[in-house]
């Protein structure tokens, strides 16, 4: 069975009249790394909402499996799609390790008593995630980050063939950022996962994904010249690292001056403004930059 | 390894809880303004033909009665105080805050005030209409709260304080109007106190009680994801709306009932499950039941008190309730101090 | 959706055995004639009973009474059950009696119906005008066997009313303000025992008939009424005279009235007028002592 994630003809609006995705058509074939970029206030969130089946498009259809996301019900749809949001404000004091579990509600059964599988599977989510030092503390008396990797691994926990991450490592250090980042890509590959992930840092995501769909909010777009690569529309446009992250599109979407190097296989962009200290400089010339 | 709970610590617990209730019940069935004596008790029903045995009667009739109803009442409102708390994710929800109390008390103010003498299996129409008035009140408060939106608990919140505060203005102003001298009497009643009742009445509300906390043990689990969120527990695939509604219903009706029996004790829904979450943690598998055993032992505790501190007069149950809960939750609180972490 | 059915199955099963095995029985409040003739055990639950059973000269046979049984003074030395408006179940029973006399105030109904459900005979008494008082004193005559006494007991507080009220016929009636509490202002109205001792010792009520039984009030309408006296029941364990020189501090400031312009501020010994007992005589004739200082109220 595959689990391809597909939108088609997608619109949603929160107001009438001022929607926020407008129109998006995509494809996700199953195992791919995708990256989610763009301003904010561009709709990320709202699309990862549109994915989890929170949220219910006014136009067009949010398919997985081929089958419209809410012909599911509510237990087979957590067994499919898994979510990592940003706001998590615990408010009885559970574990660590107690928060994981929770995960694995969808597959006990009604007394929801956990089998040695769920356990076990739980130690494995802790384990990759550097938090099974943590597991009998309360989830409360974690800094910011530890508790990010804590819900990181609750989705892992759960088990389910799509991860939808909402801006995953925002409170992470460097190093947990990169650990974080190899794990989803080994998960990716390993065990044949969709990853699509909110980020800021493009330059991760250029290193680590396969495919980037790049949004732009609806209302900065029309009237704007269409492009001519393919799966774009009005304020969209999905397709490679290299396809996407281009030196034009990024400066004209995040309407910012960067500077561009090639790293080995995929190009690094770091955004230079007045003050900074190389403002100014805009790096070797790319191929890409003529298009 | 982070030890979970198993059915097999849970069930320990539980039977050890029940345990520990027999044994209180029995020893306060012998505390009472009047002393009497086991054997003498057990000589029977009557010393001769013409004069009934006082000990027997006293124990059988009038004590053990109203223990068991401190058990129903104690046992309804801890465990409806869990759900409220979880379902509204706030730790200072107690089960009267959705309107239950306004509704009880407009209930038996109309009741009263219509004069009415009829009697339902023998409760007085101030219980039957308290009961229908709190049922009918946290419906109205649900269905306000719904406009704010379906996962919204504080438009639920909002409007049960909003309800709360009108109806208790329309009490106010019957109260002001009314002619009849049993307002003042119903007054007291809601106040909160556990009186001697009928061996029907107990049987069925303690049936009622019984049955509405099994539901509940079954939503445990489902409690505890919908502690992070709505948009966490539907994403783990719980259907939030579905266990709001039956949660907080099935804990209106054990409120009602236990309302209906006793007038608005209050404390024990607040409290109860605080001490148990800072003793044994909040997960509601077994957060639920020991509430409810622990909410019933200490509503016995606190009627024998009242019983029994100034005798021969009886103080109002909800006096100790207050009294003591309030010092008893302090002494844990700084005792797991450690353990405090829903103050995040 | 199996497990729900099942535990709805229980419980419809659960309250119908419980209905089959204790068949609940209605509550009855009336009146009841008790099966033995001549209680030797009586308990009375409220202090006009105890003093009715004392007229009736059966204070041998009174085994408990409550603790604002305070009349006699004899009756203070018998053992103790509660208060009227909290009586303590358990003191009853283990006094074994016979006869229960209760009133039928809210605080005392179900007391009266559970002890009717248990077996014991217990009386109900609903005790709020005069009238009832005869008619209470009737009944527990014939229920404790001393029916003679009873009626001589009757007949005597009638021909003190009697008198008393000859020796008031064709007299201006003064209008009286009996002031329950005084802040904030409530008075009698008409709708009370109270109003018919005031009638009854030849005064009237400066108040009209109002919707309570014991109305706020404001200064408006006291200014209005033309209140020629006011009379307030002593306070308990206070000192009367103490108790009118506030009263009079606090009525000075409406000396509009005729009754503060005139200084007929007056406090009573508060038991003869706050229950309706045998001594209704001595409470009409202490309030009129009130009205007709002069004459010494007789």
């Amino acid at each position: 069975m595959t689990t391809r994630v597909q939108l088609h003809n997608v619109t949603f609006a929160y107001r009438p009249d001022q929607p926020v995705l407008k129109d998006i058509c995509l494809s996700v074939e199953p195992a791919t790394f995708l990256a989610v970029v763009g301003p904010n206030g561009a709709g990320k969130t709202t699309l990862i909402d549109l994915l989890a089946g929170l949220l219910e498009p006014q136009e067009g259809i949010v398919a997985i499996d081929g089958r419209e996301i809410h012909s599911y019900s509510r237990r087979h749809l957590a067994e499919k799609v898994a979510l990592v949001r940003q706001e998590h404000v615990p408010v009885f004091g559970f574990s660590v390790a107690e928060t994981v579990l929770m995960a694995r509600i969808a597959h006990v059964g009604q007394w929801g008593f956990e089998r040695p599988v769920d356990r076990r599977t739980v130690a494995d989510a802790l384990d990759v995630t550097d938090t099974a030092q943590f597991a009998s503390r309360p989830l409360a008396d974690l800094s910011g980050g530890e508790r990010q990797r804590v819900f990181i691994a609750r989705a892992l926990a759960q088990d389910t063939p799509i991860i939808l991450l909402d801006e995953p490592t925002s409170f992470l250090d460097l190093r947990h950022q990169v650990a974080i980042y190899d794990l989803l890509k080994s998960v990716q590959r390993e065990k044949a996962r969709t990853v699509i992930a909110i980020t800021h840092d493009i330059n991760l995501a250029a290193q680590y994904c396969d495919q980037v769909l790049l949004l732009q909010p609806w209302r900065a777009a029309s009237g704007d010249q269409s492009h001519s690569a393919p799966g774009a529309g009005a304020h969209y446009r999905v397709g490679s690292t290299h396809q996407v992250f281009t030196k034009s599109e990024i400066e004209s979407v995040f309407g910012i001056r960067v500077f561009s190097a090639s790293v080995g296989s995929e190009n690094m962009f770091l955004p230079l403004g007045e003050m900074a200290k190389d403002a100014g400089r805009r790096g070797p010339p790319q191929p890409t930059d003529l298009a | 390894m982070h030890p979970f709970l198993s059915p097999k610590t849970l069930l320990t617990r539980v039977a050890a809880a029940i345990l520990l209730l027999v044994l209180v019940m029995v020893a306060c069935s012998f505390v009472g303004t009047e002393p009497i004596s086991l054997k003498a008790a057990l000589a029977g029903p009557a010393l001769s033909s013409a004069s009934p045995n006082p000990d027997y009667e006293i124990l059988l009739r009038v004590r053990v009665p109203r223990i068991l109803l401190a058990a129903i009442v104690g046992a309804a409102l801890a465990g409806a105080g869990v759900v409220f708390q979880a379902i509204l994710r706030n730790p200072l929800a107690d089960p009267y805050i959705l309107g239950v109390s306004s509704g009880a008390g407009l209930g038996a103010m109309l009741a009263v005030i219509c004069s009415v003498n009829w009697t339902l299996w023998g409760r007085s129409p101030v219980a039957v209409f308290a009961f229908f008035g709190a049922l009918g009140t946290v419906w109205l408060v649900w269905t306000i709260g719904r406009i704010t939106g379906k996962f919204h608990v504080t438009g639920l919140l909002l409007a049960g304080v909003v309800v709360n505060a009108c109806f208790s203005a329309v009490i106010m102003f019957l109260t002001s109007i009314t002619r009849s001298q049993d307002v003042y009497a119903t007054v007291f009643w809601l106040m909160g106190n556990l009186a001697e009742e009928e061996a029907f009445v107990l049987w069925a509300s303690g049936g009622c009680v019984v049955a509405g906390i099994v539901a509940l043990l079954f939503l445990g689990a489902q409690l505890n994801v919908i502690s992070f969120g709505p948009t966490d527990a539907r994403s783990m695939g719980i259907h939030v709306e579905r266990v709001q509604f039956v949660a907080l219903a099935i804990s209106a009706f054990i409120t009602a009932v236990a309302v209906s029996l006793s007038g608005l004790i209050g404390f024990v829904g607040l409290i109860v499950p605080h001490a148990v979450r800072l003793v044994l943690g909040p997960d509601h598998r077994q957060l639920l039941p020991l509430s409810c055993v622990a909410g019933a032992i200490f509503l016995i505790v606190a009627d024998t008190v009242a019983r029994w501190i100034v005798a021969p007069a009886q103080l109002p149950v909800g006096v100790i309730t207050a009294m003591a809960g309030g010092p008893f939750f302090l002494i844990l609180l700084i005792r797991y101090n450690r353990k405090v972490y829903w103050l995040s | 959706m199996r497990r729900w059915c099942v535990l709805l199955a229980l419980f419809v099963a659960w309250n119908l055995l419980g209905y089959a095995l204790f068949r609940p029985q209605r509550i009855d409040a009336d009146v009841r004639a008790p099966n033995a003739s001549h209680p030797m055990r009586i308990v009375s639950m409220a202090p006009n009973l105890t003093e009715i059973l004392y007229a009736l000269g059966l204070d041998e046979r009174v085994a408990a009474v409550t603790g604002d049984s305070d009349y006699p003074p004899e009756a203070a030395t018998k053992p103790r059950v509660g208060s009227f408006w909290l009586p303590n179940l358990e003191g009853i029973i283990a006094k074994r009696p016979d006869l229960v006399l209760s009133l039928d105030i809210p605080q005392q109904r179900s007391l009266a119906a559970r002890l009717r459900r248990m077996g014991y005979d217990c009386l109900v008494l609903s005790i709020w005008t005069v009238d009832d008082l005869f008619g209470a004193i009737e009944t527990i005559g014939r229920a404790t066997g001393q029916h003679i006494k009873a009626n001589a007991l009757a007949s005597g507080i009638r021909e003190d009313l009697v008198r008393l009220g000859r020796t008031r016929a064709g007299r201006d009636r003064p209008r009286v303000l009996w002031v329950v509490q005084r802040e904030p202002l409530r008075v009698a109205g008409r709708n009370t025992f109270i109003n018919e001792l005031i009638e009854l010792a030849g005064g009237e009520n400066a108040i009209g008939p109002t919707l309570h039984k014991y109305p706020p009030v404001g200064a408006e309408q006291i200014i209005g009424a033309n209140v020629q006296v006011i009379i307030e029941p002593a306070m308990m364990g206070g000192d009367p005279a103490e108790q009118r020189r506030r009263a009079l501090a606090h009525w000075g400031r409406l000396a509009s009235v005729p009754a503060v312009a005139d200084g007929r501020i007056h406090v009573v010994e508060a038991d003869a007028v706050s229950r309706l007992s045998p001594r209704l005589a001595e409470g009409i004739q202490l309030i009129a002592g009130c009205l007709w200082p002069a004459e010494g109220g007789e």
